[in-house]
């Protein structure tokens, strides 16, 4: 990033700080890869407007008032919008499109609701704008501009403060002196830092240092910090600082948990880290008049993946007492979202998929396990989402919050579980069951998109495969794929009580 | 008497110009129609049609990803056009020793492709019912198709199949086909 970048961005960071309650009237900032560029804001009837000759400046927009068609046209490059005094639909390059004010003249100037800018003008700009309302800001082109959303959780002797960075980057925690610093690997920050909670000691302030980073001024009562490596949930990570206090001073007043104010929520409750598994789900790939593979020898997919799924949930019901569900019981077709449906209403803990494999050579062999990988499509719809999220107030207290999450991106929030349950059924594969060769691999799973919990989808061999055939209808192989799957279940079930989310202390004890 | 007789040769002259302006009007034009129109050129031989190198993808040696091949593959006006040249190719039955991943007599119904890249390309019914099943091969259909659009069309960044027309959820009940796929470097291992 040039100078110029980096203090447009310093000046970005500090609006956010302070834009905890934007004026509304205040102007929009359009960050670029050239820099910080005001533009300025009207309020027009409760609407916050930009005048279209500004646009026109800074995104090299060709504006025309045609007054016999009573119409204003704003060009870019060959793609025109066409904009109708008092009206609110405008057409950009042939397309409708909605926005909630009209055109509207004022003096010699045309203006428009900011909303202009990604509904009309985004779709025909050859470069990606984004119109981040609350935090006014525009940003154009691919920079790494991550919300950064804080919250802190008292308690007597510690403070911990958790960062929301959406979409996922990396962080990293240090310590200089009395003060720790959280950089992001972000061009610069979109963030939205409450006041810190000073009451305990600990912190004393908290504030943007350089364009990527957040500083934590420490209290006289700090000792030490823990800090957790960033985990998902959903397309943001969340990162966790942990701040130690050391015993509190007799004459001090007592550290008594304050109450967040209204400005300072309570930690969303994230609810992905599951203390146990007490339901799994096993869905045995294909049924009725979908077979599957066909074998050479005349086996069917659906036939072995019926019995070997039949077999898993016997071994792990008796071995293990746990609840265990097919997706369907006998030779029926069923559809992908009824698979995904049924694990999620019973609240499942863990999905399984099981297949067998077909290739076009014969002597193509080995098992593959599947997590389900998110293309550009799918991470823009799950940006998307994130970015209509809302947090409301629920009963009793705090926050939660609602994501109009797709349907077919429920499995997004749960990736990695998924993985972490796919590496360790890896392993069980090639011992327990002893298949010659276990690939991972990611792809646009159909049936493992909806489902809400971690999810993989097992082909257990190659049905293509003559010799594989007949170890696939064996079932004495079938039994062990039931052992090695139920030992993955006991090896997934410890991961998860010891907690996937460990914090790796890196912290240097440090001088109050 | 000399009245009557011009009358009647006034008469006979008016029919014979009647019938004359008829034949003009009514047969004349299909007549002068029926010359063969003059084209200018010749019309244009095998020879005269351009080619291009394009990559083509088809099952490798393992059978769990897919090969580059160049082929040459008929010229095209147009991204839609080239897009509908370069599927035409990957849908034929190639020579041996290579092996394709469409199950047979699959042919293109269209191609279309948005403003955002995304191509659409709609397909016979064979893709699905001729289809083996299985992962793996369902993984070789789609992404042999996706591949042979995103590597030889830069403006296509995604695509998504129609089956007679119309979106389907998956080939064989695994890849989801309700939005476009994009490239993906792990089915096309370096050789």
């Amino acid at each position: 990033m040039t100078h110029v970048g980096c203090a447009a961005a310093l000046l970005l960071v500090a609006a956010g700080i302070s834009g905890q309650a934007p004026n509304p009237g205040g102007p929009l900032t359009v960050l670029s890869r050239d820099g910080r560029r005001p533009l300025p804001t009207t309020d027009v009837q409760g609407h916050q407007m930009v005048g279209l000759d500004d646009l026109a400046t800074l995104f090299h927009l060709q504006i025309h008032e045609d007054l016999a068609a009573r119409a204003v046209t704003a060009t870019y490059k060959s793609q025109t919008i066409v904009l109708t005094p008092d009206q609110s639909l405008v057409s950009a390059s042939g397309r409708l499109v909605s926005l909630p004010a009209p055109l509207t003249r004022q003096g010699r100037r045309w203006l428009v609701p900011v909303e202009f800018i990604n509904r009309a003008l985004a779709p025909i700009y050859d470069t990606p704008l984004e119109l981040r309302a609350a935090s006014r800001l525009v940003i154009v082109g691919d920079l790494r501009v991550p919300r950064i959303a804080v919250q802190y959780d008292e308690s007597p002797a510690s403070l911990r403060v958790t960062f929301e960075i959406t979409p996922r980057a990396t962080a990293v925690v240090t310590q200089d002196q009395g003060r720790l610093l959280v950089r992001v690997d972000a061009d610069t920050l979109d963030a939205s830092l409450p006041a810190a909670p000073t009451q305990q000691g600990l912190l004393t302030g908290i504030r943007a240092a350089e364009p990527d980073t957040i500083q934590m001024d420490l209290g006289p009562r700090f000792a030490s910090y823990r800090a957790s490596p960033p985990v998902s949930r959903g397309a943001a990570a969340l990162l966790t600082v942990e701040l130690l206090g050391t015993a509190p001073d007799a004459s001090a007043a007592p550290a008594v948990p304050t109450s967040p104010t209204p400005a300072t929520p309570l930690p969303v409750f994230s609810g992905e880290t599951r203390p146990t598994i007490r339901t799994i789900v096993i869905d045995p790939g294909h049924g009725g008049e979908d077979t599957g593979v066909r074998g050479p020898g005349g086996a069917l997919e659906k036939v072995v993946t019926l019995s070997v799924a039949r077999r898993v949930k016997a071994v792990i019901e008796s071995g293990l007492g746990m609840r265990v569900l097919l997706t369907h019981q006998n030779d029926n077709r069923i559809d992908g979202d009824s698979r995904a449906a049924l694990a999620n209403n019973n609240k499942a803990d863990l999905f399984i998929s099981i297949h067998a494999n077909g290739s076009p050579r014969p002597d193509t062999r080995g098992g593959t396990i599947f997590t389900l990988g998110l293309d550009r499509v799918g991470e823009d719809a799950r940006r998307q989402s994130q970015a209509d999220r809302e947090v409301i107030q629920i009963f009793g207290g705090g926050t939660r919050d609602f994501s109009l999450v797709e349907w077919e991106l429920a499995q997004a929030a749960h990736l990695d579980g998924s993985h972490a349950f796919a590496g360790i059924l890896d392993g069980k594969l090639r011992t327990t069951a002893g298949l010659p060769a276990v690939s991972l691999k990611r792809a646009p799973m159909r049936n493992l998109a909806g489902v809400n919990m971690p999810a993989v989808l097992i082909e257990i061999g190659y049905l293509s495969n003559p010799e594989e055939e007949q170890l696939l209808t064996s079932l004495e192989f079938q039994g062990r794929i039931a052992t090695a799957v139920s030992e993955a279940v006991v090896a997934f079930r410890d991961y998860l009580e010891q907690g996937p989310q460990v914090p790796t202390p890196p912290s240097e004890p440090a001088a109050p | 008497m000399t009245r009557p007789r011009h009358f009647v040769l006034y008469a006979a002259l008016g029919t014979v110009l009647a019938v004359a302006l008829m034949v003009l009007f009514f047969v004349g034009p299909r007549w002068l129609t029926s010359t063969p129109p003059v084209t200018p050129g010749s019309a244009p031989t095998a020879a005269d049609v351009r080619k291009i190198r394009a990559r083509l993808f088809f099952v490798n040696a393992d059978g769990t990803g897919l090969s580059t091949v160049e082929q040459e593959v008929t010229h095209g006006e147009g991204t839609v056009e080239q897009a509908r040249h370069i599927i035409d190719a990957q849908l034929a039955a190639p020579a041996p020793p290579l092996a394709s991943a469409i199950p047979p007599g699959t042919r293109l119904r269209t191609v279309y492709l948005t403003a955002r890249g995304e191509a659409y390309i709609d397909v016979t019914s064979e893709l699905q019912t001729n289809h083996p099943g299985g992962t793996t091969n369902e993984i070789l259909t789609v992404y042999a198709l996706v591949s042979a659009l995103t590597s030889n069309l830069p403006a296509v960044t995604g695509v998504q199949i129609l089956i007679d027309g119309k979106e389907v959820d998956t080939l064989a009940g695994h890849l989801d086909l309700r939005r476009p796929i994009e490239a993906d470097a792990q089915w096309v291992p370096q050789q």
